[in-house]
C-alpha cells in the first residue's frame, strides 16, 4: 500500500532537516574558529617561551665575547624542548628531550612549522635573536645573533577545539530533540479546526445534509476558503439531489399510476362474462390507457435528453417563421374542433433563423400552441407574434383563457406540475411539456417565460439567440 | 354501502368506480382533489373512503388528518405509488386503515374494501346473522331459516345495513345517503317499495314466521328484536 503524504509530516521533516543542517553548519564554523583562536594564543605561547629561551642565553665572560646559555633560571615545561645556536653555527645548549636531527627536519627560515614526532603532533618555532654582549664597553658592546628553535606538542590545544566542539554539537542535538516533538505537538494542534472539519464534512450524507462548521473553520484564513466551497458545494448538492429525488418520486407515481389504469381495465373486463361490445370497448381502453404510458415514456426520455446532453453542433438551425406555419396548420383542426382561431399577428419578412433543431422547434412552438388552445374559452383567438430584434428573436403565443393563478405561475415549468390536475389529466396532460419546452429552449442558450393575469389570458414568451 | 373515491386520475377513478359498483354493488362518489374530497367526507354519509395519497389541492395524507382530527371514523383504504415502510408506517399512525401500492389488483381492492365496510360495522366475519337470517356477503345470498331467499341488489344492500345496524332505527333518508351515490336521483318512496318488497320475500321464505323488519312511522326501519323467550 502506498503511504499516503502528509502535509504535517512533511514541515516536521523540512524543519527537522534545516536544524540539522544549520547544527553541522554551526559545528563546522566553531571547529575553524576555535582552532584559529586557540594556536593563534598557542604561537604566542610559543614565542613568550622562545623568548624565555633567549633570556636564557648569557655572556660566556670569556675572552672570546663568547655568548652561553645559563639553564639555571630557565623555566619551561618538560614536554617542549628547545635548541640554541650562535650566529657562527655553534650549538649552545638543547633540551634533554631533543628528538634529534632523525626526527626533526630543522628549518632554515624563521617562522613556526608542524611536525609529527612519534605520532604526536608539534609546532617548532624558528627565532632569530640577537644579544648585546658587554654593552658597557666602548662602542655599545657587541651584537651576537642567536637562532633558537623551540617546539611543543599541540594535543592540549586540539584537545581544547575538540572539547568546544563537542560542546556545540550537544547543545544542537538537544535542540533537534526538544524542538521535533515540540514542532509535531504544535501543528497536530494547528491542525485541529482541519480535522474537525473533515469530521463534519463526513457525516453529511443524502439523508443528511446537515453542515454547520464550527466558527474556529471559518475564522481561519487558510480554512475560510475550504469550508465556504465545502458549504455552498453540499447548498447545490442537497438542492439538485432534492430536486432529482422529487422527480423520480414523481416519475415513479405517474408511472404507477398509468400502469394501475391499465391493470385495472383489464381486470374490470375479465370481472364477469360481457358482451362482444362490452369486450371490444374494453379492448379499446386498454389499447388508449397503454398508449398514455408510451406517450409518458417517451416524454419522460425526450426530458432527460434535453437535460443531459448539450446541443448538437450548430448548423442544425431552422427558419422559426417557417416552422411556426407549419405546427398552425397541424394544429388547425384541433382547433376548429375547439371553436378557436389561430391568429397569426405578426412575422418578420425574414427569415428567421434560430438555433433550435426544426424538430425541437416545432415541439415547442406545437406545444405552447396547444397549451393555448387548450386554456381559451370557445370563439376566442390564440395568438402568436413573432418579432426579430438586435441578435435576437422573440416568439410569443398569447391565449384570452382564465389565465394562471399567481400562486401556480413560479411552478409551471417544474416537471410533472399542472395547474389545474384533474383538468390536465382530461387533456392528456403529463405535467412534462413545459419542462420540455424550458430544457429545449435552455439547452441552446435560449429562455422561455410565462405572464398571465387571472382572467385575461397567458402570454407564453420564448426568446431566442438569431444565428 | 356507500364509498367515497378521491382519486385525481380519471381513467383510474372510472375503472374503480366501476368495478365497485359492478362487483359488490356499492356505491361510489368521486372526488378528483383532495379538497373536494374533503367536503365530501364532511357528510359523513359513506362506509369507507380510498384515498390517493398524490392528490391536487390538498394531499391524501392532510386529508386523512383532517378526517381523524375531527374524529371521523370512517376507515381509509389508502392507494400508494410510495414505496417503503416508513411512509406506510406514518400513513398507519395517521389514522389509515389499510394500504394499496399501486399497481393493485381490482380483486384485491374490492375484498379489502369490503373488509374494511364490515370491520367499520363490528363485523369480524364476512357471514352476518341475525335471527334466523343468514346474509353471506362474499356470494351475496340470504338465506332464512336455511332457504335461500332471492333478493333484488337494492333489497340485498338495504337488508346488509340493516344487519349492520341490528336494534337501531334506521332513518329512509340515512338508508338512501348510504345505498345511493351522487349519480341516482334519491326519492324516499323508492326505499319504501324496496323495503315492502324485501319484507314480502322473506316472510314468504318460512310460512307462518313473524314479521322481520319493522316499520316505526315517521322514523325508519329495523331489524325486530330477538324474540324474548
Amino acid at each position: 500500500m502506498r503511504r499516503r503524504s502528509s502535509i504535517a509530516f512533511r514541515l516536521i521533516a523540512t524543519v527537522l532537516l534545516v536544524e540539522v543542517a544549520s547544527a553541522v553548519l554551526v559545528i563546522l564554523l566553531a571547529w575553524g574558529y576555535e582552532r584559529h583562536s586557540h594556536f593563534r594564543s598557542f604561537d604566542i605561547m610559543l614565542r613568550g617561551r622562545a623568548d624565555s629561551v633567549l633570556g636564557a642565553v648569557q655572556d660566556a665572560e670569556d675572552l672570546g665575547d663568547n655568548v652561553m646559555l645559563d639553564l639555571a633560571d630557565l623555566h619551561v615545561p618538560p614536554e617542549d624542548f628547545y635548541e640554541v645556536w650562535d650566529g657562527r653555527g655553534h650549538l649552545l645548549g638543547r633540551s634533554p628531550n631533543w628528538p634529534g636531527s632523525a626526527g626533526l627536519e630543522v628549518p632554515t627560515r624563521n617562522g613556526v612549522f608542524r611536525f609529527t614526532f612519534r605520532n604526536h603532533g608539534y609546532r617548532l618555532l624558528r627565532l632569530q635573536g640577537s644579544r648585546i654582549v658587554d654593552p658597557g664597553e666602548p662602542g655599545g658592546g657587541h651584537l651576537r645573533f642567536v637562532t633558537i628553535l623551540y617546539g611543543s606538542p599541540t594535543e592540549h590545544v586540539w584537545r581544547a577545539v575538540y572539547g568546544a566542539v563537542e560542546f556545540y554539537a550537544v547543545g544542537m542535538l538537544l535542540l533537534v530533540l526538544i524542538t521535533g516533538p515540540l514542532i509535531a505537538w504544535v501543528l497536530h494542534r494547528g491542525l485541529e479546526p482541519l480535522r474537525q472539519l473533515a469530521a463534519l464534512a463526513a457525516n453529511v450524507s443524502a439523508d443528511s445534509w446537515d453542515f454547520s462548521p464550527p466558527a474556529s473553520a471559518r475564522e481561519t484564513a487558510e480554512l475560510a476558503p475550504l469550508t465556504g466551497a465545502l458549504e455552498s458545494v453540499l447548498q447545490r448538492l442537497e438542492r439538485s439531489f432534492n430536486q432529482q429525488r422529487t422527480f423520480v418520486s414523481d416519475a415513479a407515481h405517474e408511472l404507477k399510476t398509468a400502469v394501475a389504469v391499465v391493470k385495472s381495465s383489464l381486470q374490470l373486463v375479465g370481472m364477469r362474462q360481457r358482451t362482444p361490445e362490452e369486450y371490444q370497448a374494453g379492448y379499446e381502453r386498454a389499447i388508449a390507457d397503454t398508449e398514455r404510458i408510451e406517450d409518458l415514456v417517451a416524454k419522460m426520455l425526450t426530458l432527460a435528453r434535453y437535460e443531459n446532453t448539450a446541443a448538437a453542433a450548430s448548423g442544425s438551425g431552422c427558419n422559426l417563421n417557417q416552422c411556426v406555419r407549419q405546427a398552425v396548420s397541424e394544429l388547425e383542426t384541433f382547433a376548429e374542433r375547439h371553436n378557436i382561431e389561430i391568429a397569426v399577428r405578426e412575422l418578420p419578412p425574414d427569415p428567421c433563423s434560430i438555433s433550435l433543431s426544426a424538430e425541437d422547434c416545432a415541439m415547442v412552438v406545437g406545444n405552447l400552441l396547444m397549451n393555448a388552445i387548450q386554456h381559451s374559452p370557445p370563439q376566442s383567438q390564440v395568438e402568436i407574434h413573432v418579432r426579430a430584434e438586435a441578435g435576437s428573436i422573440e416568439f410569443t403565443v398569447q391565449d384570452h383563457g382564465e389565465g394562471i393563478d399567481s400562486s401556480v405561475l413560479p411552478h409551471v415549468f417544474e416537471r410533472f406540475y399542472r395547474g389545474d390536475p384533474s383538468r390536465a389529466r382530461e387533456t392528456g396532460g403529463s405535467g412534462l411539456g413545459l419542462a420540455i419546452c424550458k430544457a429545449a429552449v435552455e439547452r441552446v442558450g435560449g429562455s422561455i417565460t410565462l405572464a398571465s393575469s387571472p382572467g385575461t389570458g397567458t402570454v407564453a414568451t420564448v426568446r431566442l439567440r438569431a444565428s | 354501502m356507500r364509498v367515497l373515491l378521491v382519486e385525481d386520475e380519471a381513467r383510474l377513478a372510472d375503472n374503480l368506480a366501476a368495478a365497485l359498483r359492478d362487483g359488490p354493488g356499492l356505491a361510489v362518489d368521486w372526488a378528483a382533489d383532495g379538497e373536494s374530497g374533503d367536503d365530501a367526507a364532511r357528510n359523513l354519509c359513506y362506509d369507507l373512503v380510498i384515498l390517493d395519497l398524490m392528490l391536487p389541492r390538498l394531499d391524501g395524507l392532510s386529508l386523512l388528518r383532517r378526517m381523524r382530527a375531527r374524529k371521523d371514523s370512517t376507515p381509509v383504504l389508502i392507494l400508494t405509488a410510495k414505496e417503503g415502510k416508513d411512509a406506510i408506517v406514518q400513513l398507519l399512525n395517521a389514522g389509515a386503515d389499510d394500504y394499496l401500492a399501486k399497481p393493485f389488483d381490482l380483486g384485491e381492492l374490492i375484498a379489502r374494501a369490503k373488509a374494511l365496510i364490515r370491520r367499520g360495522k363490528g363485523a369480524a366475519h364476512p357471514t352476518l346473522r341475525a335471527l334466523d337470517i343468514e346474509l353471506n356477503t362474499l356470494e351475496q345470498t340470504v338465506r332464512r331459516g336455511g332457504v335461500l331467499v332471492d333478493l333484488s341488489p337494492t333489497e340485498y344492500h338495504i337488508l346488509e345495513y340493516l344487519l349492520h345496524h341490528p336494534r337501531k332505527i334506521v332513518s329512509k333518508e340515512e338508508l338512501l345517503e348510504h345505498l345511493y351515490d351522487y349519480n341516482w336521483e334519491h326519492h324516499s318512496n323508492v326505499i319504501e317499495a324496496h323495503v315492502s318488497n324485501l319484507r314480502k320475500k322473506l316472510d314468504a321464505a318460512v310460512p307462518g314466521a313473524e314479521p322481520i323488519i319493522e316499520t316505526q312511522r315517521g322514523r325508519g326501519y329495523r331489524l325486530s328484536p330477538e324474540p324474548s323467550s
